[in-house]
């Protein structure tokens, strides 16, 4: 039966109070994932604005212990925490990793792909912002191409690499792609997620306004559109079986972009191979 | 109680196992990597229950041993070179988190250019990292130490580094004995921290102003400083239940009447002692320090050890570029102000040989030193 949201816990164990921009789309992706976690739950967050925001000194919003890692090891530091309560006995706590795109695919790919080969019993989170915010805002290799950065202020000229493809070569439990325009869907793919017995990798778009140019009452929005174009789609891998969990109405391409101040260098010529793209690959992780 | 011949690998790896970690986390290396093998049989056989992390990384191997001390249990490492450079964010981090991890270091030399033999730079380059170091001049000891290092780590709440030498030590047979579990359990208890934990939820390193910052850098030295007396506590504690007396911070032998000591740390030291006899039995009266805690630094120790002596000969497996010897440059810090001719001598870097015959030429060259010209002579060009 599909969840709703009458089945969530009121409580926030993430949310109040942060330090986030209004309109954080990381905040957001952190309250959503929270509600499928629950507070026996412990999170390690390295380098990115999601390690700063839920605290400083001496005051946190989180409800359950989190840990701000160095940039490159979340992954390798939760393995080492579940090895700890392997050791010790403890069964009934949820060990996540959750780094940006920055903390997942570039600078903290090694430490995740070593994790998810050992195929540990682990969640690992990348919420995906699509540029390297918590620095002001530079290109990454999650960020799609014609982007504008604040260190490729004429676009960005490559493709975005494809992270749920390489996380599901992996043969891993389970792997899924999320949005936080889609909580319901989102929550439910948590909720799997924690009773594999491996690892998980679940892919969140958590649009950033500042970074995307957009108003930050329009996070969910994009986050949307982004979906209903058919440029984000969301689906999971579990045992091999790829299901799509939404059927995009394919909006064109250009109401999702075009809005959008880091894509304002877009030509028509450009806009018409992204639809093309759409069109001819949806669905294929290309 | 079992004497038996181990390298230093295996000692430091029945040290692990006396010590019953539950948490084994290592990347390879070279000439490190028997250390972690020997562990591995241990688990594989049923002979320790715990949990390896088989990491992709010298990086990801202190992550993970630092994510299971966070989750409160004995976690243990090994490493050297390379591999310690590459985790050197970590190995800052984990002091600064003030956990007890302890890591066996098989010390050898740093690329460029390229080396797999053995001397002390690598640990060196760690020394303003927090972490406390011992050295160890025997197998016997590489073995003593892991279990006191476990215990220091565990009271002051700082990681600790067992260093011992590529080769020299790490692949060597010596005759070690292998104290008893049942005591050893007794000794080193285990008083389980659980940083990370659901049932106490906080907040890990959360980013810290300018007005907690440098506080909670008081609070580490602070540990680092209280660390001197643990070190030489703990050192005593373990020379009572086991009969083998290490020192704490350093050892001094034959120096009652010294006019000449030799300072040194390491595999240098165990050589060093049959110099010395020799030259006593030729009537010279020369004595030995070893520097067996490097960090905390034992100033006033060294002071105490060497305030009667005329000239004092430092011998370093190490360079400080533009600097000189690591340990030169210490002790001439730590005698400041006493009227006493220190002459300071970098050898063996590379694996170069430093065997009783070079430590005797160092010897001798010094006496005849004057006064040195540059801050560390090269020693065995």
């Amino acid at each position: 039966m599909a969840l709703s949201i009458a089945d969530l816990p009121k409580e926030d164990l993430f949310g109040p109070g942060h330090a986030g921009c209004g309109g954080c789309g990381a905040a957001v992706a952190g309250r959503q994932a929270m509600k499928a976690l629950g507070s026996r739950t412990i999170v390690t967050i390295p380098a990115s604005c999601m390690a700063t925001l839920g605290g400083s000194n001496l005051k946190t919003t989180w409800q359950s212990p989190f840990y701000h890692t160095l940039f490159e090891m979340a992954p390798a530091v939760s393995s080492g925490i579940r090895a700890a309560l392997e050791a010790q006995g403890i069964e009934d706590v949820n060990v996540v990793s959750w780094a940006g795109d920055a903390g997942t695919a570039d600078i903290g790919f090694q430490s995740l792909t070593g994790a998810a080969e050992r195929n540990e019993h682990m969640i690992h989170v990348c919420y995906d912002n699509e540029m390297y915010m918590n620095t002001g805002g530079q290109t990454g290799s999650q960020t799609p191409m014609y982007a504008i950065t604040s260190n490729m202020t004429k676009g960005k000229t490559i493709k975005k690499k494809n992270m749920l493809a390489i996380m599901e070569a992996h043969g891993i439990d389970y792997v899924a792609s999320a949005s936080i325009a889609y909580p319901l869907d989102l929550i439910a793919k948590f909720k799997k997620a924690i009773e594999k017995p491996g690892f998980s990798y679940i892919h969140i778009l958590a649009p950033c306004h500042r970074g995307w140019q957009i108003p930050p009452e329009k996070t969910i929005e994009f986050a949307r559109l982004a979906v209903e174009s058919g440029l984000f789609e969301l689906y999971e891998v579990e045992d091999g079986n790829r299901t799509r969990n939404y059927e995009p109405p394919f909006i064109p391409v250009e109401n999702y972009l075009l809005p959008q101040g880091r894509f304002k260098n877009l030509t028509q010529e450009a806009i018409q191979g992204i639809q093309t793209s759409v069109n001819k690959h949806y669905g294929r992780g290309e | 109680m079992s004497t038996t011949l181990l390298t230093g690998s295996e000692a430091a790896a029945y040290g692990a196992k006396l010590a019953r970690i539950e948490v084994l986390a290592y990347y390879p290396i070279t000439p490190a990597f028997p250390a972690m093998e020997r562990v591995s049989k241990f688990i594989d056989d049923g002979d320790l229950k715990t949990r390896f992390v088989r990491v992709e990384s010298d990086h990801s191997a202190l992550a993970a041993a630092l994510g299971a001390s966070l989750a409160g249990s004995r976690t243990f490492t090994v490493t050297n070179s390379q591999g310690l450079l590459y985790m050197t964010e970590v190995v800052y981090h984990t002091a600064g988190l003030r956990q007890p991890v302890v890591m066996a270091v098989a010390n050898r030399a740093l690329s460029a250019p390229h080396s797999r033999f053995p001397e002390q730079g690598d640990a060196i380059s760690q020394g303003a990292s927090g972490w406390i170091q011992l050295f160890c001049e025997n197998n016997q000891e590489v073995l003593d130490n892991m279990l006191q290092a476990f215990k220091i780590a565990e009271t002051v709440r700082l990681p600790v580094m067992v260093n011992y030498e590529g080769y020299i030590q790490s692949h060597t047979l010596e005759e070690v004995e292998i104290p008893n579990q049942e005591k050893i359990d007794q000794f080193l208890p285990l008083n389980r921290v659980r940083t990370l934990d659901v049932d106490n939820p906080q907040g890990v390193n959360t980013v810290a102003s300018p007005e907690f910052y440098m506080d909670y850098k008081f609070r580490q030295n602070e540990a680092m400083e209280q660390a001197l007396t643990v070190i030489c506590s703990v050192a005593s504690d373990y020379a009572k239940e086991f009969g083998r007396d290490w020192s704490g911070l350093i050892e001094t032998y034959q120096m009652e009447d010294a006019e000449h000591a030799f300072v040194a740390m390491g595999s240098m030291i165990s050589d060093a002692r049959i110099v010395v006899d020799e030259l006593r039995e030729k009537g010279q009266k020369i004595g030995l320090v070893k520097v067996r805690t490097w960090r905390p630094f034992p100033a006033e120790a060294l002071r105490e050890a060497l305030k009667n002596v005329q000239l004092v000969t430092v011998c370093d497996k190490n360079i400080v570029y533009g600097l000189g010897g690591a340990l030169g440059t210490e002790v001439k810090s730590a005698l400041y102000g006493q009227t006493v001719r220190i002459n300071s001598y970098v050898l063996g870097l590379g694996g170069r040989d430093v065997t009783t015959e070079e430590i005797k030429q160092v010897l001798e060259l010094s006496e005849k030193t004057e006064k040195q010209t540059t801050a560390s002579e090269w020693f065995g060009l």
